[in-house]
C-alpha cells in the first residue's frame, strides 16, 4: 500500500522551474531517502508534499488523500522535522512539546501521556523543565524531532535532522529514527550524510536540477555505476593541465569515469587492483605529483558523483 | 482551540521577556511621569504668555441682559488686557471686516438671551478675515465657556463666516444680512454645556498611552515576522492550524498583551498621577478595546505583507513615529487644522486619542459609539485583508 504517491510534480516560480516532473512513491512502513545538493529542488518537493504550498502541476497523495485539495486532512498524517530548529527557545522542552501537541489538537491526559512518551524517546525526561536555549545543538535537534512525533504521525518527513551536532546525539537520533521505522512509521529522510541514508533507508531517490535522476535500493543504485569502485588520487596541487591529463587517461578509461576536481583525480573502475599500476604510471608520466591514492568501495557518494558529476556537499 | 494556545504561547513569551516587560509597562509609566510633568510646565508657561491685544467688533441685536453681560462684563472688563471691544451696527461690522479694518467680529442674534433662558438653541455669528489666527479661537472659546457657564441645558451653536475682502460675491451688500449668513462658509458645530476642559497632564497621559500601545503592536508584529522568517512558522502551518486560526491566534495574543498594557497604564496614571480618564468607565473600556483591535488589525495586516524583520523594524519605527505625530501624541491636536483632524481619525491612534479626550471632557458612552464602531470596522477590514494576503502568499512561497 502506498503511503505517499508523488506524480509528475512541477513547481515554477516565475521563469524558474524549481521542480520538473518528479514522480515516486513510498510504501507504508518504508524508509525512503531523498538526496540532492542545495538548490536541487529537494526542499521545494518536500514543502509541496507537506502541503506548505501547492505545485504548479502534478499530484501528491498521502494514503489516497489529495494533499492539494484536502491539505489539513493530509497533514494530520504527517510529522515534519524541519532543517532549522523550529522551537521556542525561551520555553522549556516540556512546554514546547505541549504547545506543539496542542497544535495537533491533543489535550488533557492524552497530551500529557504523549509528551512523557516523547521525552522518553528523545532521552530528555530529566531535562524536560529546562529552557530550550540552555540545550546543546544535539539536544535541540532531539526536541525538534520530538515535536514532530507527538501526534503519532504515519509519515515522518525529516529534513537534514542531524546537521551540526555531536556524534553522540547523532547516533541517538539515528537509533530513534530506526526504532520509529521498526515500529511501523514511514520515514522520508533527507541528509547530506550518505552513511546515514545508507544506514536508515531501504530506497533512495536522487534529485538534481529539479529532476529525479535516480531511484532504487542502494544495491540498484550501485549497479547504475556498474558497481565501480572509486580511485582517488590526491595531487600536490591543482592540476595545471587538466585537458592533457584527461586525454592521457582516456587511453585506459571511459571519459565519463574520469572526474578532475581541484587537486583530486577520481576514477571509477570495477577492478581497481587490475589498473592501479598502469594508472599511476600514466598520471606520473603526465607530470602530476601524487601525494596519496585511496580506493573506495562503491557507495552512495560515488553513485551521486557518478550521476551528477559533483559531490553532494557542493 | 489552536488559536487560543497560540495566543497563550505569545503571551507567555512576552511575559518572560524582562526587556519587553520593561519596555511595555515601566517605560510608559516613567515617560508619562516625566513628559506629563514637563509638558505640564510648558502649558503653565503658555498660560502666562501675553497675547497681543486685538479689537473685537460686536453687533448686538439682542437687548436682553445676557448679551450685555457677555459684551460688557466678559469681553470689555474681564478680558480688557486682551480685547478692545468696538460696537457697530451689523452692516458696518461686516464692512469693517471685509476691508480688513477688523479681524474678528461677532453678531449676537436678537433672541440670544431669550433662547439661552428658555433652553433652546441659539447662535452667535463669528465673522473673521480668512486667516484670523488665534484671535478667532479665543473669541470662540470665550463664547462657548460663557454659554456653558450659564449652567442651563443648552446647546450653543455658532457660525463661523470668514469675510473675503477680495471676493465681493461673498457678502452682497444689496441683500439682507440674514440671507447671506444662512450659507455657512466653514462649519457649524454644537458644544455640550457639560463639556469639561482637558488638562495638559490628562492630554499627555492619553497621548503617551496611545503611542506606547502602538509600540507594543509594532513589537508584537516584529515577533510575528521573526517567526515567519524561521522554520517554526512552516511547522505551524503543517499542524492543524489554519490560516484563519493563525491570524486569530496572533491577533488575540497581541490584543491580550496590549489590553493588559493599557489596563496597567490607565490604572497606573490614575493611581500615580491622579489622571481623570472621564466618568464613563464602560466608554473607556469599550474605546480601549476598539483601539487595540484596530491597531492590532493594522499590525497584523503589516505582518502579513512584510516578510523581513529588518524591513519591518525600519517601517515599524518610521510608521509609529509618523502615526504618533499625526495622531497628536507629540503635538497637541488643538494646533491641527480641521482637515488634518478629520484625516487623523482614519489612524487608529488619532481616532483613539480624540475619543479619549472626548471621554475626559465628559462624553458619554453613547457619544463615542460612532468612534468605537469606526475603530472596530477598520480593525475588521485590516484583518480581512491580512487573511487574504496570507492565503495568497502561500502560492508564491519558495522553499
Amino acid at each position: 500500500m502506498n503511503m505517499l504517491k508523488v506524480a509528475d510534480l512541477q513547481k515554477s516560480f516565475g521563469n524558474i522551474a524549481a521542480v520538473k516532473g518528479v514522480s515516486f512513491s513510498v510504501e507504508k512502513g518504508e524508509s525512503f531517502g531523498l538526496l540532492g545538493p542545495n538548490g536541487a529542488g529537494k526542499s521545494t518537493t518536500i514543502n509541496m508534499i507537506t502541503g506548505l504550498f501547492p505545485p504548479t502541476s502534478g499530484a501528491v497523495h498521502i494514503k489516497d488523500i489529495d494533499v492539494i485539495k484536502n491539505t489539513k486532512q493530509a497533514q494530520k498524517l504527517i510529522g515534519i522535522v524541519p532543517q532549522e530548529i523550529a522551537l521556542y527557545q525561551t520555553m522549556s522542552a516540556r512546554e514546547n512539546l505541549k504547545f506543539w501537541g496542542r497544535m495537533y489538537d491533543l489535550s488533557g491526559n492524552m497530551l500529557e501521556k504523549s509528551v512523557d512518551e516523547v521525552l522518553e524517546i528523545i532521552g530528555l525526561t530529566e531535562r524536560a523543565k529546562d529552557k530550550v536555549d540552555t540545550f546543546s545543538g544535539g539536544m535541540k535537534r532531539r526536541v525538534n524531532i520530538g515535536a514532530a512525533i507527538l501526534h503519532k504521525p504515519e509519515l515522518l518527513i525529516m529534513d537534514e535532522p542531524t546537521v551540526g551536532i555531536d556524534p553522540q546525539s547523532r547516533n541517538h537520533i539515528l537509533e530513534t529514527v530506526k526504532r520509529l521505522n521498526t515500529e511501523g512509521m514511514t520515514i522520508i529522510y533527507t541528509s547530506h550524510y550518505m552513511e546515514e541514508v545508507e544506514y536508515l533507508c531501504k530506497r533512495i531517490g536522487i534529485i538534481d536540477h529539479g529532476e529525479l535522476i535516480a531511484l532504487g535500493t542502494l544495491q540498484e543504485l550501485r549497479e547504475t555505476i556498474g558497481d565501480h569502485s572509486k580511485i582517488v588520487f590526491t595531487m600536490e596541487q591543482k592540476e595545471l593541465n587538466p585537458k592533457h591529463l584527461t586525454k592521457t587517461l582516456t587511453s585506459l578509461f571511459l571519459e565519463k569515469d574520469i572526474h578532475l576536481n581541484d587537486n583530486q583525480l577520481i576514477i571509477f573502475h570495477k577492478d581497481p587492483q587490475l589498473v592501479l599500476t598502469d594508472l599511476i604510471q600514466l598520471v606520473t608520466k603526465a607530470g602530476t605529483k601524487v601525494t596519496s591514492v585511496d580506493i573506495i568501495e562503491p557507495n552512495l557518494e560515488s553513485v551521486f558523483l557518478h550521476l551528477t558529476g559533483r559531490s553532494l556537499r557542493d | 482551540m489552536t488559536f487560543w494556545w497560540l495566543a497563550i504561547k505569545d503571551m507567555l513569551i512576552i511575559v518572560r521577556d524582562k526587556k519587553a516587560f520593561l519596555t511595555l509597562v515601566l517605560m510608559p509609566l516613567l515617560l508619562i511621569a516625566i513628559l506629563g510633568a514637563a509638558f505640564g510646565d510648558i502649558m503653565k508657561q503658555d498660560e502666562d504668555v501675553s497675547i497681543e491685544k486685538f479689537s473685537l467688533g460686536v453687533a448686538n441685536l439682542d437687548k436682553g441682559p445676557l448679551s450685555t453681560v457677555l459684551t460688557n462684563e466678559v469681553f470689555s472688563k474681564g478680558l480688557s488686557k486682551q480685547i478692545k471691544l468696538e460696537t457697530y451696527q451689523e452692516e458696518r461690522l461686516r464692512e469693517k471686516i471685509k476691508n480688513h479694518q477688523l479681524s474678528v467680529g461677532i453678531i449676537i442674534p436678537p433672541n440670544f438671551t431669550a433662547s439661552l433662558m428658555s433652553g433652546s438653541e441659539t447662535s452667535v455669528r463669528l465673522l473673521t478675515v480668512p486667516d484670523p489666527g488665534i484671535k478667532a479661537t479665543i473669541v470662540q472659546t470665550v463664547i462657548e465657556q460663557f454659554s456653558n457657564s450659564i449652567s442651563i441645558e443648552v446647546l450653543a451653536s455658532r457660525l463661523t463666516e470668514p469675510v473675503n475682502a477680495g471676493n465681493q460675491a461673498t457678502i452682497d451688500q444689496s441683500k439682507p444680512t440674514s440671507e447671506s449668513i444662512k450659507q455657512p462658509v466653514l462649519k457649524e458645530k454644537t458644544i455640550s454645556a457639560k463639556t469639561k476642559p482637558v488638562g495638559s497632564f490628562q492630554y499627555y497621559a492619553a497621548a503617551m498611552s496611545v503611542m506606547f500601545l502602538l509600540m507594543t503592536v509594532v513589537q508584537g508584529v516584529t515577533a510575528m515576522i521573526l517567526e515567519k522568517e524561521q522554520d517554526v512558522y512552516k511547522r505551524l502551518l503543517t499542524t492543524n492550524l489554519t490560516y484563519t486560526n493563525y491570524l486569530s491566534g496572533k491577533m488575540l495574543g497581541l490584543m491580550m498583551i496590549s489590553l493588559a498594557q493599557a489596563f496597567i497604564i490607565i490604572l497606573g496614571t490614575k493611581l500615580l498621577f491622579d489622571v481623570d480618564w472621564g466618568s464613563s468607565i464602560y466608554g473607556l473600556i469599550l474605546m480601549t478595546f476598539a483601539f487595540v483591535f484596530n491597531a492590532c488589525g493594522l499590525g497584523i495586516l503589516a505582518g502579513s505583507f512584510i516578510k523581513s524583520e529588518k524591513v519591518f523594524n525600519v517601517a515599524g519605527s518610521f510608521g509609529t513615529q509618523i502615526m504618533s505625530a499625526l495622531g497628536g501624541s507629540m503635538v497637541p491636536l488643538y494646533f491641527f487644522p480641521d482637515w488634518v483632524l478629520w484625516v487623523t481619525k482614519l489612524l487608529p491612534n488619532g481616532l483613539a486619542l480624540q475619543t479619549y479626550l472626548d471621554l475626559m471632557s465628559g462624553a458619554t458612552i453613547a457619544e463615542i459609539l460612532p468612534a468605537v464602531a469606526g475603530s472596530m470596522g477598520l480593525g475588521l477590514l485590516f484583518c480581512a485583508v491580512g487573511l487574504i494576503r496570507l492565503s495568497l502568499g502561500r502560492r508564491k512561497s519558495y522553499a
